[in-house]
């Protein structure tokens, strides 16, 4: 029976999530014939694609170290000292990175855009802005993976460092302690936000005058791609962009996973419950930290009730409810609040409903391999980390290019269809997230079950559901939270206005012409509904996350 | 009562070949030897965890010897108490069975513990709870893993008394596991040494 399930899930899960990707593949080199060093080269021979890989490299690595900069300091004051409301900071301070790209450009904009600061104005200052709003997004992932390490580190191996020659001082202790305790999580972090900022989507469409990442312009030209005798230029630079961004990401999590297996192994055992010390001078880095997390996300907010006129040339500001009134009403364009909360919802449970299980029987059939053929599980774990490598846009290409255009009229009345992209890219999330709690069940607990004469399905509801309660929980917030957000597949797969999502609907509002004063307090009035949504699903699994568990999410 | 012949397992080495383990109806053995010969596994097989690489296990006259272990009806007790941190004292003891509850506690006098968390309860008391978990399932046969040897020595004493006298008066034939001759001479009726049968071809 077990070995059934098994069978099925792994052939559910390529069927669901590796045929698009094989059908959209197989497409473009049927339109393009298969030649990866031209389809390289057609990315600087394309005026479409010209310089895009300079920008998307050049801008991920300035990102990636603006957010080390600003987030180490931030893990070392949250982890080594005593804070009061601590779960509560750190909540805080890792919103940023739950919060959906498309919310967070929206609150960057408020606050640089014409509404707010108006810096917007030459290209060094939006290049900054965009430097700064990845590291707002991503300074998480550094506090995630180092404030662990040293929150939960057994006191005693500092106070006898203290002792001993090598030591004595707080850059000794620093060399000889921190930095090769920290330095694994560090560079994990710095190829996640690597990872993160090279396949940036909202944040570059909303925040750069025209520039591309490789994955925007991707996102651009994905309605001419993959069509025999037109544009096939188009479909080269897909191609080349996709590996590229293939490989780079690849390579970046073969270093991430190479790196934090090392980081499991090094580690001392932790001892969570050692009294640390205050400290009243890390208020100087914790409370503008807040604030830095806080501010686009209250701008979001604010920004829905501040209308801006443009009266004889003059432009005044007022406050007022009509952006809301207008996006809950609609306009002829664009549909109402409720109707795109509606379809985002319906995307996020049949998502759920398809990711959760088949994440569950995939991490199972994982763990169960892992006893009994190793090389088997491993090809597995690989395999279903597959999408990993893959960005939003090309998940959207796949499904664009190997499900719909097989027969286009079809497709587009097929409500349903945008639900496969979150598929795609939720389920090895819930199969990250539940594999560990799988791994970590003692077997004792369901050999003893079974020698009481407990048959499997009650085993199964009334020890092991119970015993791994708490990752289904974060894997279930985590989808649907996911699925809510999510934006680059989205903005390729859902071409049918019936479709549209909240975050589409903030994109759509936020695409309008500027001269309409109503079209900033709109986009910000469906996204401050889109924040209020992820948050509260965050602060819930905030309580079923543990203290060490490194950079999940 | 249980009959074991020719019982056979291997995992990188020859655990043991040709066994025969023969106990009777209330019986009470106790198997030592010393660790890594087998003890345990041979436990795992005859409960069904394990499966054997040949042999028949029968008991009351039934070949059992493929039939799951949740369909064997014999009960077994690991070294460390396998409690359910998620449910309390008498939710353990409702895997077993939804009655006798108390009467089962009053057993190895742990009465009033029903509401007890899991974690609240020492390596003595969790062996206890284990045991009168594995007697609410009246098992035909009950096997012990080394029950005792996470408990210190004087505790010890007292648990294996108590134990071999619950077994006793329900005329529960078991077999323990152990590799401290003194606590087998002290629950059982008839001690065996595995080291020295499990070349091959021996009754136990």
């Amino acid at each position: 029976m077990r070995k059934v399930t098994s069978i099925l899930a792994v052939t559910l899960y390529a069927t669901i999530i590796l045929l698009p990707l094989y059908l959209a593949l197989q497409r473009l080199v049927w339109v393009t014939g298969f030649s990866p060093f031209e389809w390289i080269d057609s990315l600087n021979n394309n005026y479409i694609s010209q310089g895009v890989i300079e920008f998307t490299v050049i801008q991920a690595i300035f990102s990636t170290v603006f957010t080390l900069l600003i987030g180490i300091p931030i893990a070392w004051t949250l982890g080594r000292y005593k804070w009061p409301f601590e779960s509560f900071i750190r909540t805080i301070l890792t919103m940023p990175f739950v919060i959906p790209s498309i919310i967070a450009a929206m609150g960057i904009l408020t606050i640089v855009g014409h509404q707010g600061l108006n810096l917007r104005t030459n290209e060094s200052t939006w290049w900054w802005t965009l430097i700064v709003s990845h590291a707002w997004f991503n300074m998480a992932l550094v506090i995630r993976f180092c404030e662990p390490v040293l929150s939960t580190l057994d006191p005693e191996l500092e106070e006898q460092l203290r002792l001993l020659p090598n030591g004595q001082s707080r850059f000794s202790r620093l060399r000889n302690l921190w930095l090769p305790l920290l330095t694994p999580s560090i560079i994990a972090a710095a190829c996640m936000t690597f990872v993160f900022s090279f396949t940036s989507f909202a944040l570059v469409r909303w925040i750069t005058v025209g520039n591309n990442t490789l994955e925007s312009m991707m996102a651009d030209v994905s309605s001419s791609a993959g069509i025999k005798g037109y544009m096939e230029s188009t479909s080269k630079i897909v191609m080349g962009a996709s590996v590229i961004q293939f490989s780079i990401l690849l390579f970046s999590l073969w270093i991430t996973s190479v790196i934090q297996r090392k980081r499991q192994a090094k580690l001392p055992q932790s001892s969570p419950l050692h009294s640390q010390k205050k400290n009243s001078r890390g208020w100087l880095i914790l409370i503008p930290a807040i604030g830095f997390a806080l501010l686009p996300l209250i701008s979001v907010g604010i920004g829905s009730f501040r209308i801006r006129e443009s009266i004889d040339d003059e432009i005044r500001f007022r406050w007022g409810l009509e952006g809301w009134y207008l996006a809950f009403e609609g306009s002829y364009s664009f549909p109402p609040l409720i109707d795109a909360m509606l379809n985002s919802l319906g995307y996020a449970i049949i998502t759920l409903f398809v990711a959760l299980p088949l994440g569950y029987l995939l991490a199972s059939t994982i763990h169960d391999l892992e006893n009994k053929n190793k090389r088997m599980a491993r090809v597995l774990d690989i395999f279903t980390m597959l999408p990993f490598a893959l960005s939003a846009a090309m998940i959207g290409l796949g499904v664009l290019l190997g499900i719909i255009k097989l027969d286009v009229s079809s497709a587009y009345n097929f409500w349903p269809l945008p639900s496969l992209a979150h598929i795609m890219l939720t389920t090895p999330f819930v199969v990250r997230i539940i594999l560990p709690t799988i791994r970590s069940l003692d077997d004792k607990y369901d050999e003893n079950a079974r020698v009481l004469g407990i048959k499997k399905f009650k085993r199964f509801f009334k020890i092991k559901l119970p015993l791994i309660k708490g990752s289904i929980i974060i894997a279930t917030i985590f989808t649907l939270a996911m699925s809510l957000g999510e934006f680059g597949a989205s903005f390729i797969v859902a071409r049918n206005s019936d479709w549209t999502t909240l975050p589409l609907l903030i994109d759509s509002w936020r695409a309008k012409p500027m001269k309409d004063p109503l079209t900033s307090p709109a986009s910000n009035a469906v996204a401050t509904v889109l924040m209020l949504i992820t948050m509260a699903l965050f602060i819930f699994a905030e309580r079923f996350r543990t203290n060490r568990d490194g950079g999940m999410f | 009562m249980l009959e074991c012949e020719g019982l056979s397992k291997s995992f990188e080495k020859n655990l043991f070949k040709d066994l025969n383990l023969n106990l009777k109806s209330g019986e009470i053995i106790a198997i030592v030897g010393p660790s890594g010969c087998g003890k345990t596994t041979l436990l795992r097989c005859i409960c069904g965890l394990e499966t054997l690489d040949s042999g028949t296990i029968k008991l009351g006259g039934i070949d059992i010897t493929d039939t799951r272990a949740e369909e064997r009806g014999i009960g077994m007790i690991f070294q460390k108490p396998v409690l359910y941190p998620h449910l309390s004292v008498s939710g353990n003891l409702s895997l077993a069975s939804k009655f006798g509850h108390d009467k089962a506690l009053e057993e190895v006098s742990l009465s009033g513990f029903g509401s007890r968390a899991i974690d609240k309860l020492s390596g003595g008391e969790g062996q206890r709870i284990a045991l009168a978990r594995a007697l609410l399932a009246n098992p035909k046969v009950l096997l012990l893993d080394e029950p005792f040897s996470a408990i210190d020595s004087e505790l010890s004493k007292k648990l294996i008394s108590d134990v071999r006298d619950v077994l006793k008066k329900r005329k529960c034939p078991s077999i323990l596991v152990t590799h401290n001759k003194e606590e087998a001479e002290l629950f059982s009726d008839r001690i065996v040494n595995l080291s020295s049968h499990s070349k091959s071809n021996h009754s136990l």
